[in-house]
């Protein structure tokens, strides 16, 4: 089964494929190389015949017997081919028994068949020849066999069974191993995935030297399962933290429907009863909408949506909208927007965000107070402020916003910030902005819009 | 002094309503799959003088609205068999206008609902007050007809569109912008209750309910403004509802 597995995995199957390309270029290779080889042979030896052609027709008729019988003696490895032949066909010298019958008399080289009378026997060999009719009406034949051809083949087709055969071997092998290597990776890597899923968060995968990709992607993928160990036990927090905060109200109300069930008398104290069993049961809820509001503007993708929203209309709206109720406190409300400015973003959220900045701010400041809505400019980003004269927000308090930010619900609990707070700051991560909080004395609260 | 019982101040406009046409009780469809939530909801129509009619699936509710031409729907959106929104879209194609009231677990305000909300139909996310559930229905069955007048005229009190003024009997009201923008829209809808939420969305185009009882203290303003001293109020407050404009007490 492992073997069958290396064969059909991937790393393997490319290694021969690597190993098969590779040897095409190989062979392709020294065939070109036997090709180039044998062409410059034959040219040369080309040159070579017909130069004794050249030198023998300059010779005088009886200088060339002599010349034939002296080269054809010298030549010991057999391979020089001479003939003179008479005007009738007659052999007159040579090694030649008769005139190659394919060979035309126009002074270039010709592959021709010729026969040899050799102690053993008579011979059909292949050969390159030259033929030219003497000034006497002879017939003279200078050939030459290049046979250095087959040895080139002989060599190269070793040289190709001692070198392309390891090598091949030699990929098939690394293949091989490469493949199994891997596997063996995935096994682990697979192994402690299965653990991960199984619940044990801890677990890591294995790397060994970071230089290496595979053990990059290990590296990668800890420190991702590291922010979701982090983020699945914040969750389980918060789970708490929600828990207790939906189990006040509803203890409240279990309570009231409880004893109004034994003690109520009329009517009346019936229904007062079931009032308050409602409002507790509602503000449960208004908490579940919170969250599940908070969850949906956390998920959102809506920067896809973005449009342009001047600030300084919105602004003037919040403002509008929250003056009655300022002045129902004796709270001096002002906007104070200069410039016109406006940022990339959803203008709903962000009409929430500010309205529940100024509804905090006007909540928390006492009667007589004053509580402003600026709009400027700061380095490369447009500022949202909101100050009031309220007792603002203590520094221990400011951390515990900052450090847990909208993850957190430690907010609710702390006198003076809601959820809503948490909401706002969800809608400025959502754009990419920030959220200022200064230390008091007063409040003061800033929605940063970096310029992009 | 919450309403209740038919015939109280909610349950007359439906009743004034079907009382013109043909002695009818209105009928609504309601298509809910959860059998206590639809109970309830049923109960408290039929108190208010609906004649409801009941489906637990989108197939067996379409086949119904189709058959039964109700004069309003409530459409859970999640249904068993068939999404509401389906439901709804069917009916729309086969021409049926028949103004719905969607319910639903889902908080979110996709695409798809604020489509709904462009062609005169309303959304209600659970969990939901029955009040705020009837005081929708009603507001559906009386949407305000498409009317050239400029003035608008509810008991003594009128208001100029076109003039931007307002006046009770010879009184004139001064009232700033934000002000003029809720009695138009009350007006258009008087004998109505008029539930926070609806007035939050509709006349301040709020898509969240903000901490504070903004709708109170708005209402609290333009009551001041318009039943001066000595004449017999017109915004009333129901109490764990809403506001109603009407003459009369």
């Amino acid at each position: 089964m492992g073997q069958t597995h290396i064969i059909r995995s991937n790393t393997f199957r490319w290694a021969l494929a690597v190993a098969g390309v590779f040897a095409v270029f190989v062979i392709v290779l020294f065939g070109f190389i036997y090709w180039q080889a044998d062409q410059y042979l034959i040219a040369r030896s080309d040159k070579m015949i017909a130069s004794q052609l050249n030198a023998i027709a300059g010779l005088p008729n009886e200088r060339r017997l002599e010349w034939i019988n002296e080269h054809l003696e010298q030549d010991s490895r057999g391979v020089q081919y001479a003939g003179l032949f008479g005007a009738d066909g007659r052999k007159i010298a040579g090694n030649l028994e008769r005139f190659p019958p394919e060979l035309t008399m126009n002074d270039s080289v010709q592959s021709v068949s010729v026969e040899r009378t050799l102690p053993a026997g008579r011979e059909t060999h292949v050969i390159r020849a030259i033929a030219r009719h003497m000034p006497n009406g002879d017939a003279l034949v200078i050939g030459r066999e290049v046979d250095e051809t087959r040895e080139i083949s002989h060599v190269v087709a070793q040289a190709l069974a001692l070198g392309l055969l390891p090598a091949l071997c030699l990929c098939l092998l690394a293949g091989a191993w490469l493949s199994m290597r891997a596997q063996r990776r995935v096994e682990e890597v697979n192994q402690r995935v299965q653990r991960i899923i199984a619940g044990d968060l801890r677990e890591r995968l294995p790397h060994r030297d970071v230089d290496e990709p595979f053990s990059k992607l290990t590296v990668i993928v800890n420190g991702m399962l590291d922010e979701m160990e982090t983020m699945i036990h914040a969750l389980a927090g918060v789970g708490n933290d929600i828990a207790h905060d939906l189990r006040t109200p509803l203890t409240r109300a279990r309570l009231a429907l409880e004893r109004g069930r034994t003690n109520a008398t009329t009517l009346e104290q019936l229904e007062t009863v079931v009032d308050k069993a409602i409002a507790n049961i509602d503000q449960s809820l208004a908490i579940i909408t919170a969250l599940l509001r908070l969850a949906e503007i956390e998920n959102s993708q809506r920067s896809a949506a973005f449009g342009t929203v001047s600030l300084h209309e919105i602004l003037q709206e919040v403002c509008d909208i929250y003056e009655p109720i300022a002045e129902n406190k004796s709270i001096d409300l002002r906007v104070e927007a200069r410039q016109r400015l406006s940022v990339l973003g959803d203008r709903d959220l962000l009409f929430e965000a500010v309205a529940n900045l100024v509804d905090n701010a006007i909540k928390f400041t006492p009667e007589g107070g004053r509580v402003d809505i600026e709009l400027t400019r700061g380095d490369n980003e447009t500022i949202v402020r909101v100050s009031d004269t309220g007792g603002g927000i203590s520094k221990q308090e400011r951390e515990a916003v900052l450090r847990r930010f909208y993850r957190s619900d430690k907010i609710r609990s702390t006198p003076g910030v809601g959820l809503g707070l948490n909401l706002v700051a969800a809608i400025v991560k959502l754009h990419g902005f920030r959220l200022a909080i200064h230390p008091g004395p007063g409040g003061r609260m800033e929605i940063i819009c970096p310029d992009h | 002094m919450i309403p209740r019982n038919p015939g109280s101040s909610t349950g007359r406009g439906a009743n004034a309503l079907t009382a013109g046409e043909n002695e009818l009780m209105t009928r609504v469809l309601l298509i809910e799959d959860d059998s206590e939530t639809a109970e309830e909801i049923t109960a408290e129509l039929a108190d208010r003088g609906f004649e409801v009619e009941w489906s637990a699936s989108g197939i067996e509710g379409l086949d119904k609205a189709r058959s039964s031409r109700p004069d309003a729907m409530i459409v859970d959106r999640l249904l068993p068999g068939m999404d509401g929104l389906t439901v709804i879209e069917a009916l729309r194609k086969d021409q049926v206008r028949t103004p719905v009231l969607v319910l639903s677990a889902l908080g979110a305000v996709d695409d798809r609902v604020r489509g709904l909300r462009m062609g005169g139909d309303d959304y209600l996310t659970k969990p939901f007050a029955l009040v705020e559930l009837v005081a929708r229905i009603e507001a559906l069955l009386r949407r305000p007809v498409e009317s050239r007048e400029t003035t608008l005229r509810v008991g003594s009190l009128e208001l100029d569109l076109i003039e931007r003024t307002a006046k009770r009997g010879e009184r004139a009201i001064d009232l700033l912008p934000r002000e003029f923008r809720l009695l138009e829209y009350m007006m258009q809808r008087s004998d109505q209750l008029l539930t926070r939420a609806m007035l939050l969305e509709e006349v301040w185009n709020y898509k969240f309910v903000p901490a504070t009882n903004l709708v109170d203290v708005h209402m609290g303003r333009l009551r001041h403004k318009v039943d001066g001293p000595g004449e017999s109020p017109m915004i009333h407050n129901v109490r764990g509802a809403g506001f109603i404009l009407r003459t009369g007490p």
